[in-house]
């Protein structure tokens, strides 16, 4: 019969590099990256899976860090924000989000561009009325989403258009 | 930070069940987390182990078959959201788990683990009674099976006993014909009220029903006499006849005053739903389940 255990071995891959090491169990993802990695750019703020700052991707999906446990990560990849920039640039969707102003505060912007890259990876050509759904779960406390919107759809058009 | 825990990995559901059983109320199953850690974290359950059921091989099946789906314990609402499968032959359902919560809670959750939380603001249970779904609980003792009627005992309630997990949830299809709807009402993520509608449309006139009305009171439930009332109405007439309906949902459903509305309104606004989800069933109002 299976022993408890308080500490686990951790295998995962955050933003393109490979971590070993062991982690508590009752470690949440957020605080992994945060306390552990030194990744500041995913932010805690709810706690209760509703706001979407703490947004990151696990294997291409956006998660709640803040109430996801960091061992069932194990054997996956995380994406970050801070592994969104490639060769020291920025992604499309942080140009974007830049241009058309898409944030005021900027504390849920990680969240935003993260839950925006999955959107496009899962549909290349959303509508604004997918936008909205897909995004329903980040909040945007400085109202910016009618810029979010757009800028998202800007990169969707372009990326189709290239 | 949450308090600190013990992790416990069985790899069948017997050795699950023996775990429960030895560490009795300490341990909490835990399916994926979503509800789970938010109570942790908020000291409303305390639990010295979790029993991790995600590494049970043969709780994650989810299979279509010809007179039912058969969905493992651990399958998420976001893959029942998304399959095919699913989305043809149980479209309620499909409907259903598309608003849990939001696109991070349904990776995150289980169908499984929702029905045992129990919470009355869900979504699922309501679709699954209009299919008269079941459930197979498995402990030491053996293997049970019981209608999801059954299971749903109340608030945060169900018929699971100690040491005993929920391992696969079965869900049959409507009879051949009849059309189906789901409607809903929200605040802030959560259901105030929903409604799912089946129905058997022949010449205009329905000649069998099934509604379910959830949140409103402890459990979602099935409306039998009201469904046998609406036998020969049109659909625009059942509509005003679950309008009209107001003092019966009021007596069978229970309604209790929360910060998401009063009793009054909740049951006003299941009449709402079921008439709105009648006529999108009947296909004379909208085309989705959207409410």
């Amino acid at each position: 019969m299976a022993e408890p255990r308080a500490i686990v071995t951790l295998d995962c891959t955050v933003n393109g590099e490979r971590w070993h090491g062991e982690v508590p169990v009752e470690e949440v993802l957020l605080d992994f990256l945060r306390a552990r990695l030194g990744l500041t750019g995913a932010k805690r703020s709810c706690e209760s899976e509703v706001c979407g700052a703490c947004t990151v991707l696990v294997d291409g999906q956006p998660m709640s860090s803040c109430s996801f446990l960091a061992f069932e990560v194990h054997g996956k990849q995380v994406t970050t924000i801070e592994g969104l920039t490639c060769e020291g640039r920025l992604d499309p969707l942080q140009e974007a989000f830049m241009r058309n102003v898409a944030s005021q505060c900027g504390y849920c912007t990680p969240g935003q561009i993260l839950a925006a890259k999955a959107l496009l990876a899962a549909n290349p050509s959303p509508t604004y009325e997918e936008v909205g759904e897909w995004l329903s779960g980040n909040l945007c406390r400085c109202g910016c989403y009618p810029s979010i919107a757009e800028s998202i759809l800007e990169v969707a058009r372009a990326q189709s258009a290239s | 930070m949450l308090s600190s825990f013990e992790l416990l990995e069985p790899t069948t559901v017997q050795e699950a069940a023996g775990l429960l059983e030895r560490y009795g109320d300490e341990a909490r199953v835990y399916a994926g987390g979503a509800e789970l850690i938010l109570l942790m974290r908020y000291g409303l359950v305390d639990a010295t182990y979790l029993v991790n059921v995600k590494t049970i091989s043969g709780l994650g099946g989810l299979v279509a078959g010809e007179d039912a789906l058969r969905v493992g314990s651990i399958v998420t609402h976001r893959a029942l959201e998304l399959d095919a499968a699913v989305r043809k032959g149980w479209p309620l359902l499909a409907a259903a788990e598309s608003h849990v919560g939001n696109i991070r809670v349904r990776s995150q959750g289980t169908l499984g683990g929702n029905l045992c939380f129990a919470d009355p603001h869900a979504d699922p249970p309501t679709a699954l009674l209009v299919y008269e779904a079941s459930v197979t609980i498995e402990g030491s003792g053996g293997s049970s099976w019981l209608p999801l009627s059954e299971f749903l005992r109340g608030t945060y309630e169900t018929a699971l006993q100690p040491a005993e997990l929920l391992v696969e949830i079965e869900v049959p299809r409507l009879p051949s014909g009849w059309t189906a709807a789901f409607a809903r009402t929200e605040r802030f993520y959560r259901p105030t009220a929903n409604a799912a509608v089946a129905i058997d449309l022949r010449a205009g006139a329905i000649a069998g029903a099934r509604l379910a009305v959830g949140c409103v009171g402890p459990t979602a439930m099935r409306l039998p006499q009201l469904e046998s009332e609406l036998a020969g109405l049109t659909p625009a007439e059942a509509g005003r006849r679950v309008m009209d309906a107001r003092a019966y949902l009021s007596r069978q459903l229970d309604p209790v005053d929360d910060l998401l509305g009063s009793a009054e309104y909740k049951s006003y606004i299941a009449g709402v739903l079921l008439a709105r989800a009648i006529g999108q069933a009947a296909g004379t109002e909208g085309a989705n389940g959207h409410g």
